[in-house]
């Protein structure tokens, strides 16, 4: 993706321009997460990478096609870079669940056993009891409805998993089941892009952040150098995780806190070395 | 796809018709409406055309952007006009190949038609560029309050015209997000034959109406946790208040009116 623009209802007085000059490459197997407060872009680079929208300006290239080209192979793009919307749940139309995950690969003309074994992976991996395929969708829990939504992106055997905020409106562990279940998926071999505006989830999960700013980059880094600048992200509306506000003043204190500690797991432990050195010190 | 519908959108401003009081503006267009059809020939056109043209320059509005408006209205002008010149007859003959005939009189009635139909539409569009939804179902309200003596529900029908105004961008934006996310997973609602297209409509269809249905709930709940029991006793927060610019807009359209029927009583065509 480079040099990526993107302005909406342009010539009109509800002009605003969402995407301003972003470039960046993401890699096979990546983690990345994109934050940024509200209105920041983020939909909209997401809606970009999968083809639904088609750059106005700067291009777009998703495993060597562009999707800026007249005759893009947009069904390519759309096979290779799965899209899970905000709320997907709301997606969700078939009969049962069973033939709502299997809408995507049918569209790819997949048919007979591949797509029953599709279905059924995609169903296996978000973890969904085989037994609930023939239920209709609508009678499902909030929980269990984003995972038939995810389920009926992941049946396409995407390369790459674009979720956007996969967690927001569920309780804590239906949240924390959520993240697993991400985790999961990049573990199962696909590069995932997560939107969220929890810091705390994105820095523990990713292995890189870029954070939007009024449509452009402010920062295109590892967690642990995006939270090295807590003030510039504040102005920004956004936030550093809690173990890293804690890690932050700890250091000040006169604790030696490496700065690669981004989740309240890795303070721990850099706490326990450093009061186990004291209380060496001490004996 | 869904944004470029302009009609029945509102465009802020500060003009003096977006400034005229919402009742005035509403019984205008009715006015201006019942112009179109009083008009017999194209003097009369002319100057309603001029009128709705120096509205709309009043209104700071860009001409394109109430073009664009008319847009949808094209194919059915379009429509009429071809309809009524073959249909309508009368005068003398124009053309005549086998069972095609085409007559003056006809191409008379089809003219008229096409120009009353987007004439029709640029004024009622002036109309809803330049009232907010809300101020337009309250200026509708008040003027079918009288009714109420009849039993007629005007509080619960303007009620519903702003809660359906209210919601018609918010379902477009819902279509549009369903749509993309559809679309996600290779749902192809531009090609094939009607049919097929009528089937692609259905995962775009069934989690719209659902969301309707929870919004709809959702809205009444709502409504009822502050304590909404209907129209009656209910004050407003904007009154509504005539000016001296809706006394000016009433005496350019009463003058207009005046126009045509002098022109309508001389004959002149």
């Amino acid at each position: 993706m480079s040099h990526l623009s993107h302005v909406y209802m342009r010539g009109t007085p509800f002009e605003a321009r969402a995407l301003d000059d972003v470039s960046f490459t993401i890699e096979d197997g990546a983690f990345v997460g994109v934050i940024g407060h509200t209105g920041s872009g983020k939909s909209t680079l997401i809606t970009h990478l999968n083809a639904l929208l088609r750059p106005e300006e700067g291009r777009v290239i998703i495993n060597g096609i562009d999707t800026a080209a007249e005759n893009a192979d947009l069904k390519t793009v759309r096979r290779t870079v799965g899209l899970v919307f905000q709320y997907p749940e709301y997606q969700l139309f078939e009969e049962t669940v069973k033939r709502d995950v299997a809408f995507g690969p049918k569209n790819l003309g997949v048919t007979g056993d591949a797509l029953e074994k599709q279905v059924e992976n995609a169903m296996a991996l978000v973890g969904l009891d085989p037994a609930l395929g023939e239920k209709s969708p609508f009678e499902l829990s909030g929980g269990q409805k984003r995972r038939v939504a995810i389920a009926g992106v992941l049946a396409m055997e995407p390369q790459v998993m674009v979720l956007d905020e996969p967690a927001a409106g569920l309780d804590p562990a239906g949240r924390a089941d959520m993240l697993n279940l991400v985790k999961k998926l990049h573990q199962a071999g696909k590069t995932v892009v997560m939107v969220s505006h929890s810091m705390e989830d994105v820095g523990r999960m990713c292995q890189r952040l870029i954070v939007l700013n009024h449509g452009k980059i402010a920062f295109d880094d590892t967690p642990a150098n995006v939270f090295s600048h807590p003030r510039e992200l504040e102005e920004m509306g956004l936030d550093v995780p809690q173990s890293v506000k804690l890690a932050i003043r700890l250091r000040e204190k006169g604790f030696d806190i490496p700065q690669d500690v981004t989740s309240v797991a890795a303070l721990a432990e850099a706490l326990l070395g450093q009061l186990g050195k004291a209380g060496d010190a001490n004996a | 796809m869904l944004k470029n519908i302009t009609i029945g959108q509102y465009f802020p401003g500060n003009s003096a018709v977006h400034r005229m009081d919402a009742r005035m503006k509403i019984l205008l267009t009715i006015a201006l409406l019942v112009d179109v059809f009083v008009s017999k020939g194209f003097i009369g056109f002319g100057l309603i055309f001029a009128f709705v043209l120096l509205v709309a320059r009043t209104t700071k509005i860009s001409l394109s952007f109430i073009v664009r408006g008319l847009k949808p209205i094209a194919f059915i002008a379009v429509f009429t006009f071809v309809l009524n010149l073959f249909m309508q007859t009368g005068g003398e003959t124009l053309f005549q190949w086998k069972f095609i005939h085409i007559t003056s009189g006809g191409l008379r009635t089809a003219v008229y038609m096409a120009i009353r139909l987007l004439l029709l539409v640029t004024a009622s569009q002036l109309l809803t560029l330049t009232t907010s939804s809300l101020s337009l179902t309250d200026g509708l309200e008040a003027l079918m309050r009288p009714l109420a003596v009849i039993h007629f529900p005007a509080h619960e029908i303007a009620m519903m015209m702003s809660i359906a105004l209210r919601f018609i961008p918010t379902l477009m934006e819902e279509t549009d997000k369903i749509m993309n996310a559809q679309k996600a997973r290779g749902a192809d609602f531009e090609s094939g034959n009607l049919i097929r297209r009528a089937k692609a409509m259905v995962p775009l269809l069934v989690p719209l109406f659902v969301s309707a249905f929870r919004r709809a709930d959702d809205l009444a709940l709502a409504m009822e946790a502050r304590c909404y029991r209907g129209g009656k006793g209910r004050t407003r927060m904007n009154q509504l208040h005539m000016t001296k610019v809706d006394l000016y807009g009433a005496l350019a359209v009463a003058l207009l009116t005046a126009a045509l029927v002098t022109l309508n009583l001389l004959g002149a065509v």
